[in-house]
C-alpha cells in the first residue's frame, strides 16, 4: 500500500468506526510528513535529522454537541479507543448548533491539490550545497564569528474527508536553505542577520543548479550592516518597513477580520465591513491559486474551497475571514477560515526606492518583540532598521520602539513597493508609512 | 523496547554518545464560551526520539511507530552524523536513576472526567459576570496534560518520570460606552486534577475582571528613556529575556551570546542573584530530570553580581568541561534536547516596593506583561506592558497599558539600582519558544531600573 492509499483506508477507518459508534456527522483529516534536516556550522556538520511522522484528527458532531481527538499511533484498535473515549467525553458537553460540517455548496469537489516535487536529494548533495555556501563566508571575514546554514526539506501528503462525501487530498514539498551569520560588532555585542531561501522544488535552494548559494554572503552583509547602531531622538518620522518583516504589521489587521475575533467582539474593525478603515493606497488579495508558490491551496482545513477575493480595495474592508463555525454564530455566510497566499498588488519600487523620497526617516528592518491590543489596535513593537537622511539609508538604529493604533498606521501608508518575497504565503513588499511615533533617545 | 540493540546501533559509526527517549502523552481540554462549555479536544501521542552526538554535533531521528525494525531504521539514521566505520565500544551497565518526586499526583487526570472538570469552568464564567455590568464575552480553556518519560543513554543511565501540567486561562472582554478593552489571566502547575479548587476559581475571576476595567482609564504613556519600576511577580520576564536566553550554553558555545566572554566577571551591583530553579514543587518549570537524564537542580546564574553558571545540556557541559545543569529540555521527542530554562527568578534584596517607587521622580510602574523577545548578540531585548502607572514624584498616577519596553541587557542588568524583598513567582503559563515550546515559569521582587526605552506616544 502506498502512503495515499493509506492514508485514505486510515480516514475511512476512523470516520466509518466514529460513525458506527453513535456519531452524527464526522470530518477526518490525516497526515504523513516525511522530513530531513541538515546544518553546517562554520566548515562543518553540526545536525542531521530525519522523521516519519503521522498524525489523525477526528471531529465529532453528534447529538448537537462538537469534540475532537487526535493522535499519531494510527493501529485501528487505538484509533476505536480514542473515539469511545472522545465520544463519552462529546455527550457530556454543551450542545452547540453552530457546529456544522461544510455546507455541499461551499465544499471542494476538484481534482487533488499537489505542488509536489518527485525524487529523492542525496544526503551528499545536501552537504556539499550547505559546505558551499558557508564557504562563501567562513575565513573570508575578519569579523565573522559564525555563520550557521540550515537545509530542510519535507513532503507532506494530507487526505481529507467527511461523512456527507468530502474525500479530498493534497500533497506538497518544500525545500528550504536558511543562513545566519554572526559578526563582532562594538564592545562586548555580536549583531547578526540571516538570509532565506525556499521553493516548493530543490533548485529553489540551488540544488542542481551548479552555482554556491549567496544566502550566507547575503546574511554576512546584512549582519556587518548592522555593527555600531544608534539609538536616535524621539519623535514622528516616516518609516519604510522591509518586505521581509512587513507582514508583522499586517497580522493584527487579518486577526481582526477572523471569525473568532469577530464573533467575541475582540476586533478593532468589528462592524467595520464595507468602509473605508486604511490608505487608499491599501489593496489587498487573497490569491489561493498561484501553483507553485508558498500559500497555494485548493481547500482549506475544513474542505472549504479557495476562491480569490479582495480582502481590502483602496482602503475599504471587503470582507471577513470566516469559517463554518463562526458563520453560523454570527448569521453570515461562510467565506474561508483564513488567508491562502496574500499579496498586494499596485506597487513600484523597493526599499532603497521608497527611501529616495524621504529626507530624515527610519528603515525597519526587523522587529523586536512588542504586541497589538486585538480590541483597541494600539500596538508598540521594538524595532532595528536603519536611518534615512537625505534620501540615503545610513547607519544602523536599534533599542527603539515604534507605538501607535493599527486603524491610524494603515491611514498612513503612503506607498508599497513591488518587492514582495516569493518565498512566503504573505507576500507583502515594502510599505512606507508617513508620520509614525518612535520612542528612543 | 530492546534499548541496549537500539543504542549499539546508534553508535554504529563511531558516536561519542547515544541515548534513547521515549515518550507517551495524553492532552485534554475543555473549552467554554458563550457560557457553554461546548467543544472538547483529547490528544494521544508518543514515539521515541534517538540521539547521536560526536564532539559537539548531533544526529536525532524520531519515530512513532512501535515496530523494532522501524525503531532501528531510526538509530541508524541517527548514526550518521559520525562517519565512521567503526562502532563505539559497547555501553555501560544500567543504572537506574532515584529521583524526588516534585510533582506527584493526587489525582490522575485521566479519573477525572469533562463532567467533573465542568463546574469549574462555569463558576468561573458566572463569576466574571456578575463581577461587572461591563462584561460581554468570557472564554475559559481548562487543559490539562500527563507525559509519561523513559529515558536510555549510552553511559548506562536510565531514568523515568511521569509529568503532568494543567493550565486554566481565561480571557474577558467587556465594553463601556461602545468601546471594548480585553485582558486574561492564567495558572498553570503541573499538578494533578487537584489543581483545580474554588480558591483558583475565586483569584482568576478576580484577576480577570480587575485586569480589564483597569484598561478602561488607562492610555499608552510617553514614550522615550525612564526609570522602570518592575513589581514583583512577572517582571520575571525581564530576567527571561534580557540574561536568560543570553546565558543557555548553545549560544554561549557558539560565541554568539553577548555574555559568552563574561563568566566569573561582574555583570550587575552586588546584592542580586539571579537563579534558574528545577526543584520548585509542582511549578511548570518543574523537572524532577531534564530530559537527556540529568538530575532536575537548582543553579546559580548571578551571584551577588557575579556570572557564575550558564545553562547547559550535555553538549555544552562537555565543551566548558563542567557538569550540566539540568537544563537540557525539549518539546517532545520529535525535538533534540537544547539549553533551556526552567523556574527564573532573582532573590531578594533589601528594599521594599514602595521605596524603590518613592525614589523615582518621573517614571513608569509595570505589572502585567504579554510576552518578551531577545537578540542573543546584540543583547537588545524587549517585554510588552499590559498594564501599569506613571510615577510622578514618587507616586503611581495615571494607569498605562500596551507599550513595549526595550533594553540592553548587559546594560540593564548594570542599572538595576534597587531590588525588594517581596519576590514573587508568577505562576502563569509561560511558555518559551526558542526553536520549540517549552513550559516556564519566571520570578521576581520588585526592582528599579535606572533606565529603559518605553514605548508610548508623543
Amino acid at each position: 500500500m502506498n502512503e495515499k492509499e493509506w492514508l485514505e483506508q486510515t480516514c475511512r477507518y476512523a470516520l466509518e468506526s466514529s460513525l458506527r459508534k453513535g456519531a452524527g456527522q464526522v470530518r477526518v483529516s490525516a497526515l504523513r510528513d516525511v522530513s530531513n534536516g541538515l546544518t553546517v556550522l562554520n566548515d562543518s556538520l553540526e545536525k542531521i535529522q530525519s522523521a516519519v511522522e503521522s498524525s489523525l484528527m477526528i471531529q465529532l458532531f453528534t447529538d448537537g454537541r462538537y469534540g475532537s481527538c487526535a493522535t499519531n499511533r494510527t493501529d485501528p484498535a487505538l484509533i476505536d479507543q480514542l473515539i469511545d473515549q472522545a465520544l463519552d467525553s462529546v455527550r457530556l458537553l454543551a450542545p452547540d448548533p453552530c457546529r456544522t460540517l461544510v455546507p455541499a455548496a461551499l465544499r471542494y469537489d476538484g481534482p487533488p491539490s499537489k505542488m509536489a516535487c518527485n525524487g529523492e536529494i542525496s544526503t551528499e548533495a545536501k552537504k556539499t550545497l550547505l559546505s558551499e555556501c558557508a564557504d562563501g563566508v567562513f575565513g573570508k571575514e575578519p569579523l565573522l564569528i559564525s555563520v550557521t546554514v540550515d537545509y530542510a526539506d519535507y513532503k507532506r501528503r494530507t487526505q481529507i474527508m467527511d461523512s456527507t462525501g468530502l474525500n479530498r487530498s493534497s500533497e506538497e514539498t518544500w525545500y528550504s536553505l536558511t543562513a545566519e551569520c554572526a559578526v563582532k560588532g562594538e564592545g562586548d555585542t555580536r549583531p547578526s542577520d540571516w538570509e532565506y531561501s525556499g521553493g516548493f522544488h530543490p533548485e529553489a535552494v540551488g540544488i542542481g543548479s551548479g552555482i554556491p548559494s549567496g544566502c550566507a554572503i547575503r546574511a554576512l552583509q546584512r549582519a556587518l550592516a548592522k555593527r555600531n547602531p544608534v539609538k536616535i531622538r524621539s519623535g514622528r518620522y516616516p518609516a519604510i518597513v522591509e518586505n521581509r518583516v512587513a507582514s508583522t504589521l499586517l497580522g493584527p489587521v487579518i486577526q481582526a477580520v477572523s471569525g473568532s475575533s469577530l464573533q467575541q467582539q475582540d476586533s478593532f474593525l468589528l462592524g467595520r465591513l464595507g468602509q473605508t478603515v486604511a490608505s487608499p493606497v491599501l489593496t489587498l488579495i487573497d490569491d489561493p491559486h498561484k501553483k507553485g508558490e508558498p500559500g497555494y491551496r485548493l481547500f482549506d482545513h475544513e474542505g472549504m474551497a479557495t476562491v480569490r477575493r479582495t480582502v481590502f480595495e483602496n482602503g475599504r474592508l471587503n470582507m471577513y475571514f470566516i469559517n463554518t463555525y463562526y458563520a453560523n454564530k454570527l448569521q453570515m455566510q461562510p467565506t474561508i477560515s483564513s488567508p491562502s497566499l496574500l499579496t498586494l498588488p499596485g506597487g513600484k519600487g523597493n526599499a532603497g526606492s521608497l527611501a529616495g523620497s524621504l529626507k530624515n526617516g527610519i528603515f525597519v528592518t526587523g522587529f523586536n518583540g512588542g504586541n497589538c491590543n486585538t480590541a483597541t489596535g494600539d500596538f508598540s513593537y521594538g524595532i532595528e532598521g536603519f536611518r534615512v537622511e537625505n534620501g540615503q539609508i545610513t547607519n544602523p538604529v536599534n533599542e527603539m520602539v515604534m507605538t501607535g493604533n493599527m486603524l491610524d498606521l494603515w491611514e498612513k501608508l503612503l506607498a508599497t513597493g513591488d518587492d514582495a518575497l516569493k518565498t512566503t504565503a504573505w507576500q507583502i513588499p515594502s510599505l512606507l508609512f508617513d508620520n509614525i511615533e518612535f520612542a528612543g533617545l | 523496547m530492546d534499548h541496549k540493540k537500539l543504542l549499539e546501533l546508534a553508535l554504529g559509526k563511531g558516536g561519542d554518545f547515544a541515548d534513547l527517549y521515549l515518550e507517551q502523552s495524553l492532552f485534554h481540554e475543555i473549552i467554554l464560551r458563550d457560557g457553554k462549555v461546548n467543544a472538547a479536544g483529547t490528544n494521544s501521542e508518543g514515539g521515541l526520539g534517538i540521539r547521536v552526538i560526536k564532539g559537539q554535533n548531533t544526529g536525532y531521528a524520531y519515530t512513532e511507530s512501535s515496530l523494532a525494525s522501524d525503531r532501528e531504521k531510526a538509530a541508524r539514521t541517527a548514526s550518521y552524523i559520525a562517519d565512521g566505520t567503526v562502532a563505539s565500544t559497547g555501553q555501560a551497565s544500567i543504572t537506574t536513576l532515584n529521583l524526588p518526586d516534585r510533582y506527584p499526583i493526587l489525582t490522575p487526570w485521566d479519573s477525572f472526567s469533562p463532567q467533573e472538570k465542568m463546574p469549574y469552568l462555569y463558576e468561573l464564567n458566572d463569576l466574571i459576570f456578575s463581577a461587572d455590568k461591563r462584561v460581554k464575552k468570557v472564554t475559559a480553556r481548562l487543559a490539562d496534560s500527563t507525559s509519561q518519560i523513559a529515558y536510555y543513554n549510552s553511559l548506562g543511565i536510565h531514568c523515568s518520570d511521569i509529568r503532568p501540567l494543567a493550565s486554566l486561562t481565561v480571557s474577558c472582554i467587556m465594553e463601556e460606552y461602545g468601546r471594548r478593552e480585553t485582558a486574561s489571566a492564567s495558572r498553570s502547575f503541573r499538578k494533578g486534577a487537584e489543581f483545580l479548587n474554588p480558591h483558583l476559581i475565586r483569584e482568576l475571576a478576580g484577576e480577570a475582571v480587575a485586569r480589564t476595567a483597569f484598561l478602561f482609564g488607562a492610555g499608552q504613556p510617553q514614550g522615550g528613556e525612564l526609570p522602570v519600576v518592575m513589581s514583583a511577580g512577572s517582571s520575571g520576564i525581564l530576567l527571561h529575556e534580557a540574561i536568560g536566553h543570553a546565558f543557555e550554553a548553545d549560544f554561549v558555545r557558539k560565541n554568539t551570546s553577548i555574555f559568552s566572554d563574561k563568566m566569573g566577571q561582574r555583570i550587575c551591583h552586588p546584592g542580586i542573584t539571579v537563579v534558574d530553579d528545577g526543584t520548585i514543587p509542582g511549578n511548570r518549570g518543574a523537572l524532577n530530570v531534564d530530559d537527556e537524564g540529568v538530575p532536575g537542580q537548582k543553579t546559580y546564574m548571578v551571584t551577588d553580581g557575579i556570572l557564575t553558571s550558564f545553562l547547559h545540556d550535555r553538549i555544552s557541559a562537555r565543551y566548558f568541561n563542567v557538569s550540566p545543569t539540568g537544563n537540557g529540555r525539549r518539546e517532545s521527542f520529535r525535538y533534540m534536547p537544547l539549553p533551556r530554562m526552567r523556574a527564573t527568578y532573582m532573590e531578594n534584596g533589601t528594599e521594599t516596593a514602595e521605596s524603590l517607587i518613592a525614589s523615582v521622580k518621573k517614571g513608569l510602574y509595570v505589572d502585567t506583561f504579554s510576552n518578551g523577545q531577545v537578540q542573543i548578540g546584540a543583547g537588545d531585548f524587549t517585554f510588552y506592558v499590559k498594564s501599569g502607572y506613571l510615577i510622578e514624584n514618587g507616586k503611581l498616577t495615571q494607569p498605562v497599558k500596551d507599550t513595549n519596553i526595550i533594553g540592553n541587557g548587559p546594560r540593564a542588568l548594570g542599572m538595576i539600582t534597587g531590588v525588594a524583598n517581596d519576590c514573587r513567582i508568577d505562576n502563569g503559563t509561560w511558555t518559551c519558544g526558542k526553536e520549540q515550546s517549552c513550559e516556564v515559569s519566571c520570578g521576581m521582587p520588585s526592582v528599579l531600573i535606572s533606565s529603559l526605552t518605553v514605548g508610548g506616544r508623543l
